[in-house]
């Protein structure tokens, strides 16, 4: 469960301050598909970054299972990052020089699995995120937008996350691979109990989520969810 | 995939860029190295330069040279006055006569001439006799040196002189080393170990016992006592080897001269207080009686030149060494810049600022081992011209011959030899250009190279390259995560 408290962060460039998230609270389950919208420049990334623990909240809390990560001192927050979150992002961020299965494997080597073991789950996560074998020795910087993203999902799965997070997985993707992509995630979230959170600008792929957010001047509002998926 | 694959994975990414880094690496790493070599060669060279001519000190009574010049002998008095002297450690001394065989001196003073003995310079006289023939023949040289001291004798003109022979030396010595303080070569028998007025033991060189068909245990006379070959030796030279070695105290009883001494040799504890020791010692025994002489004169200059050499070397290497430290620097440095995105990804799936600086310390040590490979191969083929180029530059200071080089092994004893001849027993000038020079000297230093030199070259070169990769890798511990989300 993702438990978010009253987050603030405050940007301070030269004498402006902008915040880009001030007071945050919501919570979600277990295995939640949700997605968070909002214009360029609402605090979409921000408020990702601080659930990922890749900034540092000004103040507030964010609770992951019980756990305050808030208050971990930066020693945790990697084993945080490495264990506990997977990350999806727009521009894919694999490793270029790397195969497939090599970028799937890079966060399970740092969580200290051995190599044997590192294979063969990369091998079976690329699968599932439905790269075919032939695929999985391939160069990162030699893959399709959408194989990559799907790279870039497996190595978010690699050490069984409790929370995805997701900006803009398909910004980079046509519309169609991007929606392929979408319920991939969705997929995961349930088959894995893995809660996604996917920031997306694509009302149509919001639509498919179990539940919707949106982001305007620092403040979290919740929408409602059109029944459309349910059909 | 290990971090080490990835790593070298990383090093070659840019395949253009790594070859030019790779390149100017193994210029600086084989220049490093070539100074190492030439460091170590040198240094070796002085080791050897200074082992091989001792820290010895020459005393000759003042205008005296083995069996040539004039003056008054020293005697053991002087031997216990050069011994109290500071920083020597030991003194020795030896008698050399030159000994005229006992038949042709006959033949001559029935002849009614006074041949050459005794003349005023003393010059090819002889004061003893021995059944002994001399291995060297007069030739043009004897007949012309026989024949002008002849002259200043206010001598007879043209007149047709005898026949004569080269005189024996004979040297008496109280150890098993020469008057110049270099051991015996003894190539059959033994040293002598009798060292009493009363002893027959001698010692005979190699084309002399030759001339005479002696062998350890044949007999002799030198005077009127029956010497004993105890053993024969090999002085390397015609001339050398034309002499005998007896005990001290025997030599002086046979040519009745108790208690006189022709050459001192001195021993001084290290080669650093051989100049001081040298004024010291002349101050003791008084310098209008002595000349001192030391074989290291020459040794000094090109031990100074060789310290210059080696201290040239040294800086060079350190600076080249800094060099290739500052590349990998620069280089890894840009190499951080150019991938904060990827480093923030790797700390946004869980890296530990250990695991990515780690892995560019490995990235930059790749990159350093390419260069060393490829700089090794550079200063195999430089160091040499390096070396002859850097002892060349520094090493002008006293040219009496020609060759600054020798280029053979043999260049550097040779040299010796001849520096030190002013003591050589017998010796006197006859040895030629007797200061030879320090570049003689030196001879040629080789650069072959021992492993220990490259164990030490890549061990700083290592060292040096981690230190340079070291900053650029804490530069990646300030990379924070965010950065993967920037620009998104
Ligand atoms: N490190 C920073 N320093 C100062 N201001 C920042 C910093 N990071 C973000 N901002 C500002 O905070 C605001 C929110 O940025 P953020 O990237 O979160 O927006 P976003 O909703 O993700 O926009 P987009 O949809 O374009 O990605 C922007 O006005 C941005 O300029
Ligand atoms: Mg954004």
């Amino acid at each position: 469960m993702l438990e978010v408290r009253d987050v603030v962060k405050v940007f301070k460039t030269g004498d402006n301050t902008i915040k880009p998230v001030n007071g945050i609270s919501f919570t979600v389950e277990q295995g939640t598909f949700a997605a968070i919208l909002g214009k360029s420049g609402s605090g979409k990334s921000t408020l990702l970054s601080l659930l990922g623990a890749l900034d540092k909240a000004t103040s507030g809390d964010v609770v992951v299972d019980g756990v305050n990560i808030s208050a971990l001192p930066d020693a945790k927050l990697t084993a945080y990052r490495r264990d506990d979150i997977g990350f999806v992002f727009q521009a894919y961020n694999l490793i270029p020089n790397l195969s497939a299965k090599d970028n799937v494997m890079l966060p399970m080597e740092f969580a200290g699995l051995s190599r044997a073991e590192r294979s063969s789950r990369a091998a079976e996560l690329l699968v599932q995120v439905g790269l075919e074998e032939d695929m999985h020795d391939r160069k990162a910087n030699k893959l399709s937008g959408g194989m990559a993203q799907r790279v870039s999902i497996a190595r978010a799965l690699a050490n069984n996350p409790k929370l995805i997070l997701a900006d803009e997985p398909t910004g980079n993707l046509d519309d169609e691979t991007g929606e392929l992509i979408i319920d991939l995630l969705r997929s995961l979230s349930h088959e894995k109990n893995t809660t996604i959170l996917v920031v997306t600008h694509d009302h149509a792929l919001a639509a498919k989520t179990d539940r919707k957010f949106r982001l305007a001047r620092g403040r979290l509002t919740e929408e409602p969810v059109r029944a459309a998926h349910l059909h | 995939m290990s971090v080490i694959a990835r790593s070298v994975g990383n090093a070659l990414r840019n395949k253009v860029r790594t070859s030019a880094v790779v390149v100017i690496l193994a210029v600086a790493i084989g220049l490093a190295l070539s100074m190492l070599v030439a460091n170590q060669a040198v240094a070796a060279k002085v080791t050897s330069l200074k082992a091989s001519v001792g820290n010895n000190l020459t005393v000759n009574p003042a205008g005296a040279r083995g069996g040539i010049g004039g003056g008054e002998p020293l005697t053991g008095g002087d031997v216990a006055k050069a011994s109290a002297v500071p920083h020597v450690t030991s003194v020795t001394g030896s008698l050399t006569a030159r000994l005229s065989n006992a038949a042709a001196a006959t033949d001559a003073a029935a002849a009614g001439t006074t041949g050459a003995a005794g003349g005023p310079g003393g010059r090819m006289g002889a004061s003893g006799t021995t059944s002994l023939t001399s291995a060297v023949d007069p030739g043009t040289l004897g007949n012309r040196q026989n024949s002008s001291s002849g002259t200043t004798t206010g001598g007879t003109g043209n007149a047709a002189r005898p026949s004569f022979t080269i005189p024996v030396s004979a040297t008496g010595i109280s150890g098993s080393l020469t008057a110049a303080g270099e051991a015996i070569n003894v190539t059959s028998g033994s040293d002598l170990n009798d060292f009493s007025d009363a002893s027959t033991q001698a010692l005979v060189g190699t084309t002399l016992a030759e001339k005479n068909s002696l062998q350890v245990g044949s007999t002799f006379t030198v005077q009127d006592r029956t010497m004993t070959v105890a053993g024969i030796f090999d002085a390397g030279t015609a001339f050398d080897n034309n002499a005998i070695y007896v005990s001290l105290a025997a030599a002086q009883t046979l040519l009745d001269q108790a208690g006189e001494i022709s050459t001192m040799t001195v021993t001084v504890d290290s080669i650093e207080n051989v100049d001081a020791t040298k004024t010291a010692v002349a101050a003791a025994l008084g310098t209008t009686r002595v000349d001192v002489t030391s074989g290291g004169q020459n040794l000094e200059s090109a031990v100074s030149s060789l310290g210059t050499v080696q201290n040239i070397s040294l800086i060079g290497f350190i600076a080249a060494l800094i060099t290739a430290g500052l590349i990998v620097l620069l280089i890894m440095i840009m190499v951080v810049r150019e991938r904060r995105r990827e480093i923030g990804v790797l700390k946004a799936i869980g890296a530990s600022n250990r695991t990515i600086g780690v892995q560019f310390v490995l990235e930059a040590m790749v990159l350093v081992v390419m260069g060393s490979v490829v700089g090794a191969v550079v200063a195999a083929v430089s160091s040499n011209s390096i070396v002859s180029a850097l002892v060349a530059g520094n090493t002008t200071t006293s040219t009496t011959t020609g060759g600054r080089f020798r280029g053979t092994g043999t260049g550097a004893p040779q040299a010796i030899g001849e520096a030190a001849a002013g003591g050589v027993p017998g010796g006197g000038n006859f040895g030629g250009g007797a200061f030879a020079g320090a570049n003689q000297l030196i001879g040629t230093i080789s650069t072959s190279v021992g492993w220990q030199t490259l164990v030490l070259g890549v061990v700083g070169i290592l060292v040096i390259a981690a230190v340079g990769a070291l900053v650029p890798a804490l530069l990646t511990a300030k990379v924070r995560p965010i950065e993967v989300l920037r620009g998104e």
